[in-house]
């Protein structure tokens, strides 16, 4: 300290609290670890799990009821999912699952598999994982949930298939807390066979007045007697109250929201009255919106990793995957290019970028892209 | 090359950078620059601390920026904007010029707005309150001549700095912010209308120490508020493009878990992931506290690095709303992005509900970006953002089953009061994402949640800060050594740089 200091205007003052506050003051070895202990109460780095019963629900879908070994788990709101690791066919990878189980019991989060065409983790999961197997996961996290202070009190739920899953998380929270909310489910199916939940949710719109579960079958068996078809502005408006009063969430395949999203807009729905989750479900991306006409998928390219090994990659396959078959470990959660957890430089060469991916404005200027939703079109470079 | 003899193994980096916060993205990117060797390691997936976005819907929200100090205009250039364009982040970036410093309501009583220019200020303050007309010129040129004092004292020899010469300096540096202002103004109102640098600093005019107070009136006065195309994200990951060209290695998503001390002196790194780098020297842009506590090994921390930490407090965190309407500002009523709002007219009285959850006494901030930068949301909605002050202790209290309910209850009371402000508000909201301390806590990975480092009152900021570590090679860059905010964080990396290269060369000890 510059001798000069001690002369400004109340220096011994303060010089005489440092020293007594120095002496008698904090002793910051006692927070060793503490902050790292609180982050974890709600976002731990991963969770492990043991995989206590495996419930069937359907004739290709599943229930694993996960119980955390530490015996401790972290919050979450319901709607939110948890990205679950696994390493299939020697490829390290992981897949988002949306939690079906409610926020309010603290003992499991269940997530629910349903079998898809040409699955990949899916089919680990419904065919290798046992009861009493080991699990690990990331925390719960996304923003598919309901928000009381803007949302409104009346909710209309459009389901497709397994898209039912972060519904009956909420569902569930609503009818066991007795809730003060409104819910209309509209659930869609292809056939009655695919319905997940069916007798919970016809038992729980039985006993609560405030929940009506629809379901929306397009492939009816003979004589049925519910409602057919997709879920149209007309099949929302003859089962929905006050349409315009509501706000509607959406969970489902690709092809769902395609469906629906015009049919909404046509009902003059505002925006923000229209929630989406972020479906991470492999659909041909040649088939997306600006997708290159001169390539057809299957053309393979190069990726130059900086300080790693050089990796093929398909223009048809997201370079998270390339790089994951490649043995390359890239950070990741939502996989669907909301999270941006498995962002990397790419510092040449072109990838598509399908629409929805939320990139941030510094990462198009600066080149930096959503692994999870980036499809090789020429030889690449990147930084991890 | 490679040898058997193990004193003679070169290390893996000249230097290695802990956090890519804005003092670890300037000090990597000086080094870098300068030709050094630099290892950059950051926890999170994208660079810049507190200085970040993140997406909802359509919109982007900006984390931490709500008004950049010391950039001034290409022709009369600030500090800052010196620093940038040395590191190549001047042309990379669309700066935006704010022409009025602040909005500050106590509502029924106080709505007053200062123009960012000097006269006008003085002309405005003195139309607001002529009981005290005289006072404002006063005022205003004491504030400047105390600065100018101060920052010749920064640059003049020791034995050269003598009362006679910097009478201000000598009779105001340790004097609180309220000691200051209760010798110019009487009117509560007045003190409401020009302290409000207390919520950028995170302590009440009570414990803000004057010299801060005034350098943030000087310093946005002179150089106007400014504001940056895409947030404050655009200027972080521009400073990892410098380093990037000047040969730097980042790695994101891989915190450094443990720092090697051999002899008292650094040795390097371990990351997360177990991987271990050499470095003579270790630049720590988190906080002391982890740096001290949770990565050195307890014997080999000296015990003179802890007991000096006892003198200080983690400050303040916050909690913030940030929400995308579906309106443009003027809809609403919105015609200055930068308001400050009361329950209370003393400050320091409000300042004591920072302690609680409750958010009903706080005086909190509604910032509008896309009043100054329409780009700043898509075309036909608004950006804001609403933050309050809050510590982090009844945060960490809470049991996590209460966690959400009440995060939503006390946004909830907030948002109440800003409908108040702006009727119609809540109708407008199409996203919304609430932060507490916690999500502070998360992201940054401070103490208590921290947004200020440790709280920069009179015993513990300036002259009393603790800089230096104790451990050999061992630096710190960050708002925890420093004065905080954009400008002193982002400096702090640059000078540190400096003060390294030096060593290197040789030339500094």
């Amino acid at each position: 300290m510059k001798e000069y200091v001690k002369l400004i205007d109340g220096y011994d003052d303060v010089n005489k609290e440092v020293e007594i506050s120095r002496r008698y003051g904090k002793d910051y070895r006692s927070e060793k670890g503490r902050t790292q202990r609180i982050i974890d109460l709600y976002h731990p780095d991963f969770i492990d799990f043991t995989v206590s019963e495996i419930i069937k629900e359907s004739v290709t879908a599943k229930t694993f009821r996960l119980v955390p070994k530490s015996g401790y788990l972290p919050p979450f709101q319901a709607g939110q999912y948890i990205n679950v690791y696994g390493e299939v066919q020697g490829v390290c990878t992981s897949r988002p699952y949306s939690i079906s189980s409610s926020p309010r019991q603290r003992a499991y989060y269940d997530i629910t598999v349903a079998r898809i065409e040409n699955g990949f983790f899916s089919n680990y999961l419904l065919d290798d994982v046992k009861r009493g197997d080991s699990i690990r996961t990331s925390a719960p996290s996304g923003s598919f949930y309901y928000n009381p202070l803007f949302h409104g009190k009346s909710s209309v739920f459009i389901a497709g298939g397994s898209g039912i899953t972060p519904f009956m998380s909420m569902i569930r929270e609503i009818c066991d807390a007795g809730l003060d909310r409104d819910i209309t489910l509209l659930y869609g199916n292809r056939t009655t066979a695919s319905i997940l939940f069916h007798d919970e949710l016809d038992d729980l719109a039985y006993r609560y007045p405030d929940f009506k579960y629809i379901p929306v079958i397009a492939e009816p068996p003979m004589g049925y007697k519910g409602v057919r078809g997709f879920i149209s502005a007309s099949c929302i408006e003859n089962c929905v109250d006050d349409v315009r009063d509501c706000t509607y969430y959406l969970c489902g395949p690709e092809a769902m929201y395609d469906y629906c999203m015009p049919e909404l807009e046509g009902m003059n729905i505002p925006r923000k009255r229209i929630r989406k989750e972020m479906f991470s479900t492999s659909t041909d991306v040649t088939k997306a919106e600006g997708w290159p006409q001169s390539l057809t998928g299957s053309e393979e390219f190069t990726v130059k990793v900086k300080g790693k090994k050089d990796v093929k990659a398909r223009s048809g396959e997201t370079l998270l995957a390339s790089l994951e078959r490649a043995g390359i470990t890239v950070p990741v959660n939502c996989r669907c290019g909301e999270c941006s957890l498995c962002r990397v430089k790419l510092v040449s060469g072109k990838v598509f970028t399908p629409r929805g991916v939320l990139l941030r404005e510094a990462d198009v200027k600066f080149g930096y892209i959503h692994s999870c939703k980036a499809y090789p079109l020429e030889d690449l470079e990147i930084i991890l | 090359m490679k040898t058997d003899n193990k004193e003679i193994v070169m290390p893996d980096y000249d230097a290695i950078v802990i956090g890519a916060g804005n003092g670890g993205l300037t000090a990597s990117a000086a080094l870098a620059q300068a030709g050094k060797k630099v290892l950059l390691l950051e926890k999170h997936n994208i660079p810049g601390g507190c200085g970040t976005s993140f997406r909802r819907g359509r919109f982007e929200f900006e984390v931490a920026l709500h008004q950049l100090s010391g950039m001034g205009s290409g022709e009369k250039p600030g500090p800052l904007r010196h620093i940038l364009k040395k590191l190549e982040v001047e042309d990379k970036v669309d700066w935006v010029e704010m022409d009025k410093l602040y909005r500050v309501v106590l509502p029924g009583r106080l709505d007053v707005t200062i123009p960012a220019e000097k006269e006008a200020a003085i002309k405005y303050l003195e139309e607001r309150f002529p009981e005290e007309k005289e006072q404002f010129r006063k005022f205003y040129d004491f504030v400047y001549k105390y600065i100018i004092e101060s920052f010749t004292v920064s640059r003049t020899p020791a034995v050269q700095v003598e009362r006679e010469k910097f009478p201000l300096y000598f009779k105001y540096n340790l004097k609180s912010s309220q000691e200051v202002m209760d010798e110019f103004f009487k009117d509560p109102l007045i003190h409401l209308s020009l302290n409000v640098y207390w919520s950028f600093m995170g302590l009440p005019p009570s414990k803000l120490p004057f010299d801060i107070l005034a350098g943030n009136i000087f310093i946005y006065l002179e150089f106007k508020p400014y504001h940056l195309r895409g947030g404050s994200q655009v200027m972080s990951t521009a400073l990892t493009e410098t380093v990037l060209k000047y040969g730097g290695d980042i790695k994101f998503n891989c915190g450094a878990e443990r720092i090697i001390v051999e002899d008292g002196a650094v040795r390097g790194v371990v990351t997360e992931h177990g991987d271990e780098f050499t470095a003579p020297c270790i630049i720590s842009n988190i906080s002391p506290v982890r740096t001290y506590v949770d990565m050195i090994a307890q014997s080999l921390v000296p015990d003179e690095a802890i007991y000096n930490m006892g003198n200080s407090k983690v400050s303040v965190s916050a909690f913030t709303i940030f929400i995308g309407l579906d309106c443009e500002p003027g809809e609403l009523g919105f015609k200055e992005s930068m308001n400050l709002f009361y329950a209370l007219q003393d400050v320091n009285d409000s300042f004591a509900a920072s302690r609680r959850l409750d958010t009903d006494e706080d005086g909190f901030i509604v910032s509008c970006y896309t009043l100054d930068d329409p780009h700043f949301s898509p075309p036909g909605t608004s950006q804001v953002v609403v933050v309050c002050l809050k510590y982090g202790e009844p945060w960490m209290e809470l049991p996590p089953e209460l966690y959400h309910e009440t995060k939503y209850r006390c946004a909830d009371t907030l948002l109440r009061r800003v409908e108040e402000q702006f009727p119609g508000f809540r109708e407008h909201i199409e996203e919304m994402e609430v932060a507490t301390p916690l999500t502070h806590m998360r992201y940054l990975r401070h103490p208590n949640g921290a947004v200020y480092g440790f709280d920069q009152d009179l015993k513990d900021t300036g002259i009393f800060m603790q800089k230096k570590s104790p451990v050999q090679g061992l630096y710190f860059a960050s708002g925890w050594v420093e004065v905080n905010g954009f400008q002193p964080t982002l400096t702090a990396g640059y000078t540190t740089a400096r003060r390294v290269l030096k060593k290197m060369n040789g030339e500094g000890k």
